[in-house]
């Protein structure tokens, strides 16, 4: 074999504390290496085309680049030595930028350590094979899993663009926290005015089927060909009779029904409709609250239906769709803040939330938009903010910062002086982040032209005054003194974290979280929608917290990967996947007990029994390879050979 | 290749593509600093590493060497993970018996998104194996050889089952016989002191039928080549369990198999036996009563106890009838259960880590590299494939130095790992009598500790442990870090 080595400088990067000289030097003792050279930045274009005249030059049957992470630019100098006419599994790294010279200092040790990756990866090409991809079909249809702002605009997205859509959605109703949302910052503008639409647009597009009240159950298979389960929970409520009349509702006698749209900031009876633009607007059941269903006395819904919708016999339903594509756009949920003694551990009636004050401030809210305080109904005068309740607070384990909240705390100060003219708004803030188009300038305006006083600093206490009120004690960190605020409500800007179950979907979809269960994108700069599972995508705040124009992005965005996946006529299938040596395999079976995929069958040859792979399905996780006890299934570009040569490379005396 | 001397351990990694892999770039990418010792195997999952890289690492000169994958239940394939998890527990729990630390092997779990969580791991394992030094080298081991303490006492009684039902045996396997291709059992052999397999086709080859402690092969060992065939076989209890493995994984077939069960009272260590008896040319008769054997070479008498000289496994033997038969004669062995350290591995036990190395050193120095261990074991189904003879893939060369004989029996041992019954037939067939079977039982006993007390080869329909997982292990505890 005639071996090539790129022994990248990437700068300053690895040169820095790497002798990449010294290194391209060894790598010319290293068996089979012919050519070695220390380019200054390998993945540029003069890089990429040194590669290439050194192939042909040299001629190379191997190249070996010493640079950054695979997980960066494999695919880039596949392509490059399959440009030169190389097999692109012709074809090794040697991290030594991430793994070298960004982790240590000491140059000896880096030069030493970088040339014994070398040396690694050239051990392991000498035993590469040249390899081809196979093709496979697709299914074009996509399945989206949340009905918020960003699944909604994903989900239209891909049906404009000829995309049929599975679009599932946990509550009855699609529109997400943003349906939730009074106005939207900066140009306050009425929320559901401009996602009513869209979400009308959702139920009446033909290519889109909703399943509201559904979770998604299991999900199998690979890119091109999910199979997903998805169970409908019952609503007790036949959905292809309801018509949405609201009759049952009225009629409903368990009228202290927690309402959870309205952030349970009032009741609302056992079966409802969530709000009035819901969709689909179809009535449910709230089973525990149900007095049928709870006691079996009752059923007066059912007697009033006009349509006779109502059967409390309905069970759960689950039914499997095949997909080709996944876009998660779960969102998110509240931390929980009632870990904040200072703030009264939710004891206090008018220490409420954001998303609490959002839906006081609604007219479709639980007191018609009139705002008033939670414990006595009165217009309150002096309104208290606080922000980062549960963001940017590492006691709580919650470094990160929210990322929307300074801007709708703005923007509820403001609507507070319109809803109540005399009214005087107080914000306890960090720093203001106001990054966005417009931002900064409505922040200013809701200083400036709508009087609200913005303190920066900390509450250390709230406690109620006796006559009603509550005393806000903090710091003013600006001016250097402690403050006190007499306050008739206070409004926590509460932080945000992945919403419940986020970390069992990412399970599901085999795709990674972080710390605090956002959804890991594929890179951070460069892949933002992407996830390491082919064919999943990540959309809004499930990926981390955004706001809404962000979280439209990256609809749209995702929309466009899966439009981009189902533009080509075929799908390739990675051809580091597990063969099985025919002579070698004894059936004993044991690949086949363990694939997780299901991808090794038993076949009959010449009248023996032997194990074999279904390409298509095979995902090259090699844990069959691990099993078989005489090495007859090998895992394609990670044998037991490549491997055992990094290892004696490594390791011989 | 040589590691910075004075500087630097070496310490091998085996990281998964997904999230540990990523792990490490997210912690240079935060210039997370880390010592200079760790070099990185990029696998596309933790269940992609056999657990024999491991120990060739550590045979072949690592100091340490370090696992991690994906956190449980994100497993970029679902479960490789799960299954990594068991087998890597196994061969940590292996690595003491051939006198390697096992500090020097660990595993972990470490997202995409931890580059702290992976530099405090580096950073903490790469100071541990600094605190170890240098590790130990076979070839540096000081030869130690050293014989167990056979005084045993045994779970059950032990003797020559001179009462057994072998008339009744015989009787029914004649009446059987039409009905299958032939009957596997015992007759005697170039003399009287050994009996040689016996396969019965006729009613006067059942008339050759010995039963008694020279019984010591396993013929359960002929059954997996000749799968399709009808095929009775006569088992000791041991033998039996060998039966009940191959069933469970289905190297022969139930209904192919007719197994004639006699409870066994222990057979002879025929390596003992042939020291005491040494050169001889001629043996004069072997006759038994209840308790001894007594063999008359050249006109020396020579009385073997069956409590002094039964093979170490029968001591500790739970299973002296079989666990599955479809004709079983004579009255049952009662067995007394209690704690039982196989007399090898309690050998090994008592020795401190450099001990066993050196003993393995002068143990391995014996071998012949005959593969007389491997041929007489029923559970090697590999048969012409077996990787030790293979240069694709290549695990092992030709050579003659005890680390690469050591390795096949570790090859050997962890494919045995969940599936070894304890027969025995390793060592028994081992031509140079070295205590092979030590390290299989040592790690059937890991398997025990790990699984929940399971044993092999006592129910066929059970789930090997090592091919499949439990998503919380209620055995394992993973270390902390």
């Amino acid at each position: 074999m005639r071996i090539g080595v790129f022994v990248c400088h990437c700068g300053s990067n690895i040169a820095g504390t790497v002798d990449v000289a010294e290194v391209a030097e060894r790598a010319r003792h290293y068996p089979d290496v012919v050519y070695a050279d220390d380019p200054m930045y390998t993945c540029a274009e003069p890089g990429q085309a040194a590669i290439e005249q050194a192939i042909h030059d040299y001629k190379l049957d191997g190249v070996v680049v010493a640079s950054c992470t695979p997980r960066m630019h494999e695919p880039t100098f596949r392509r490059t030595v399959e440009r030169a006419g190389l097999n692109p599994y012709m074809f090794e790294m040697a991290n030594i930028r991430e793994h070298v010279s960004w982790i240590g200092k000491d140059k000896e040790a880096n030069t030493n350590k970088a040339a014994e990756l070398v040396l690694m990866a050239v051990e392991k090409l000498r035993r590469n094979r040249p390899l081809s991809p196979k093709s496979f079909e697709v299914t074009k249809k996509v399945l989206i899993i949340g009905g918020g702002v960003a699944g909604i605009q994903a989900a239209l997205d891909c049906a404009d663009g000829g995309v049929p859509v599975i679009l599932v959605e946990r509550e009855a109703t699609i529109g997400g926290k943003m349906a939730k949302l009074d106005k939207t910052f900066p140009t306050v503008d009425c929320s559901a005015c401009i996602l009513g639409p869209k979400m009308v647009d959702v139920a009446q597009h033909p290519l889109i089927t909703l399943y509201a009240y559904s979770e998604v159950e299991d999900i199998s298979g690979y890119v091109g060909n999910f199979e997903v389960k998805i169970r409908k929970k019952t609503p007790y409520v036949d959905w292809s009779k309801c018509t949405g009349c609201g009759t049952c509702t009225e009629k409903c006698p368990s009228k202290k029904t927690p309402d959870a749209f309205n952030e349970f900031m009032g009741d609302t009876t056992a079966i409802t409709i969530a709000f009035p633009q819901a969709i689909p607007k179809k009535a449910v059941i709230n089973a525990p609250y149900c007095r049928k269903l709870t006691s079996g006395k009752c059923g007066i819904c059912a007697k009033v239906c006009p349509t006779g919708a109502v059967d409390y016999e309905l069970k759960d339903e689950v039914i499997t769709e095949t997909v080709g594509s996944i876009v998660a756009a779960t969102g998110y949920d509240l931390v929980d803040w009632s870990v904040y003694e200072e703030y009264g551990g939710g004891r206090y009636p008018d220490v409420i939330t954001a998303l609490q004050y959002e839906r006081l401030l609604n007219a479709s809210g639980p007191t018609g938009g009139h705002v008033v305080r939670p414990s006595d109904g009165r217009e309150p005068r002096d309104v208290v903010f606080i922000q980062c309740v549960g963001s940017r607070d590492r006691s709580i384990g919650r470094p990160y910062c929210s990322a929307f909240c300074c801007m709708y705390t703005a923007k509820q100060a403001v609507l507070t002086k319109d809803h109540i003219p005399d009214s005087q708004s107080h914000i306890f803030y960090m720093d203001i982040r106001a990054a966005g188009k417009l931002y900064d300038e409505f922040t200013r305006r809701a200083m400036e032209e709508y009087g609200t006083n913005y303190i920066r600093g900390r509450v250390s206490a709230i406690y109620p005054d006796g006559e009603g009120r509550y005393v806000v004690m903090g710091a003013d960190t600006l001016m250097g003194e402690p403050i006190e605020i007499k306050a008739d409500l206070v409004v926590l800007a509460v932080g945000i974290q992945a919403s419940a179950g986020a970390e069992k979907l990412a399970e599901k979809l085999r795709i990674s979280y972080d710390a605090y269960g956002f959804f890991m994108e594929s890179h951070v700069k460069l892949k933002p929608v992407e996830t390491n599972t082919a064919g999943v995508f990540l959309a809004g705040v499930c990926q981390g917290p955004k706001d809404i124009p962000a979280s439209v992005a990256q609809g749209s965005a995702a929309a466009a990967k899966v439009l981009d996946l189902f533009a080509r006529p075929q799908l390739h299938s990675d051809p580091a996947i597990a063969h099985v040596d025919m002579r070698r395999c004894v059936d004993c079976g044991k690949c086949i007990r363990c694939c997780p995929f299901g991808a090794i069958e038993e076949v009959n040859m010449r009248g023996v029994n032997k194990a074999q792979v279904i390409e298509t399905v095979c995902q090259g996780c090699g844990l069959c390879v691990a099993t078989c006890p005489q090495g007859a299934i090998q895992l394609s570009h990670s044998t037991d050979n490549q491997i055992l040569a990094e290892v004696n490379a490594l390791c011989r005396f | 290749m040589p590691v910075l001397e004075g500087k630097e351990l070496r310490i091998v990694g085996f990281l998964c593509n997904w999230c540990s892999y990523g792990g490490a770039d997210t912690a240079g990418v935060a210039r997370a600093g880390q010592p200079t010792d760790l070099r990185v195997i990029r696998v596309p999952c933790t269940g992609r590493v056999d657990p024999l890289f491991i120990v060739k690492a550590l045979l072949e000169g690592a100091d340490g060497v370090l696992v991690s994958g994906c956190h449980p239940r994100d497993c970029h394939y679902s479960v490789g993970n799960f299954y990594a998890r068991r087998r890597l527990e196994v061969v940590r729990e292996f690595l003491p018996v051939i006198g390697i630390d096992p500090r020097r092997f660990a595993y972990t779990w470490v997202s995409a998104s931890e580059g702290q969580r992976w530099q405090e791991v580096v950073q903490k394992f790469t100071a541990e194996i600094h605190d170890l030094g240098p590790a130990p080298r076979l070839e540096d081991a000081k030869p130690l050889l050293r014989l167990a303490d056979m005084a045993l006492t045994s779970l059950h009684p032990l003797g020559t089952g001179e009462k057994a039902a072998l008339a009744e045996l015989k009787e029914a396997i004649k009446q059987k016989l039409p009905e299958l291709d032939f009957v596997i059992g015992w007759q005697e052999g170039y003399d009287a002191a050994h009996t040689v397999p016996l396969f019965m086709k006729t009613p006067e080859d059942v008339d050759k039928l010995v039963w008694g402690p020279l019984n010591v092969n396993n013929p359960a060992v002929y059954l997996p080549q000749f799968k399709g065939k009808k095929v009775g076989i006569v088992v000791k209890g041991c033998d039996s369990r060998s039966i009940a493995e191959l069933l469970q994984e289905k190297l022969i077939n139930r209904e192919d198999v007719t197994i004639f069960s006699i409870p066994c009272e222990g057979v002879l260590d025929m390596a003992r036996v042939n020291t005491e008896l040494g050169r001889y040319t001629k043996i004069d008769s072997v006759t038994m009563d209840e308790a001894s054997v007594t063999i008359t070479a050249d006109g020396t008498e020579h009385r073997f106890c069956m409590t002094e000289c039964a093979q170490g496994k029968c001591y500790g033997c739970t299973t002296p009838g079989a666990v599955i038969a479809d004709q079983r004669f004579g009255t049952p062995v009662e067995v007394t259960p209690a704690a039982h350290t196989p007399p090898e591995l309690a050998m090994l036990d008592a020795m401190s880590l450099e001990e066993r190395m050196g003993f393995w050193k002068a143990q391995m120095e014996r071998c012949l590299r005959c593969y007389a261990c491997r041929n007489a074991c029923p559970m090697c189904v590999c048969r012409d494939y077996c990787i030790s003879d293979s240069r694709e893939p290549h695990w092992m060369s030709q050579g003659e130095s005890a680390r690469d004989k050591l390795f096949f029996q570790t090859i050997h041992a962890l494919h045995l790992a969940g599936r070894c019954t304890g027969c025995g037939e390793c060592q028994r067939a081992c031509p140079v009598g070295i205590p092979i079977l030590a390290l299989r039982q040592q790690i059937a006993r890991a398997v025990g500790k790990l699984f929940g007390g399971y044993q092999s080869g006592i129910n066929p329909e059970a789930i090997p442990p090592l091919l499949t997982y439990a998503v919380e292990e209620p055995h394992i505890h993973e270390r902390d870090w």
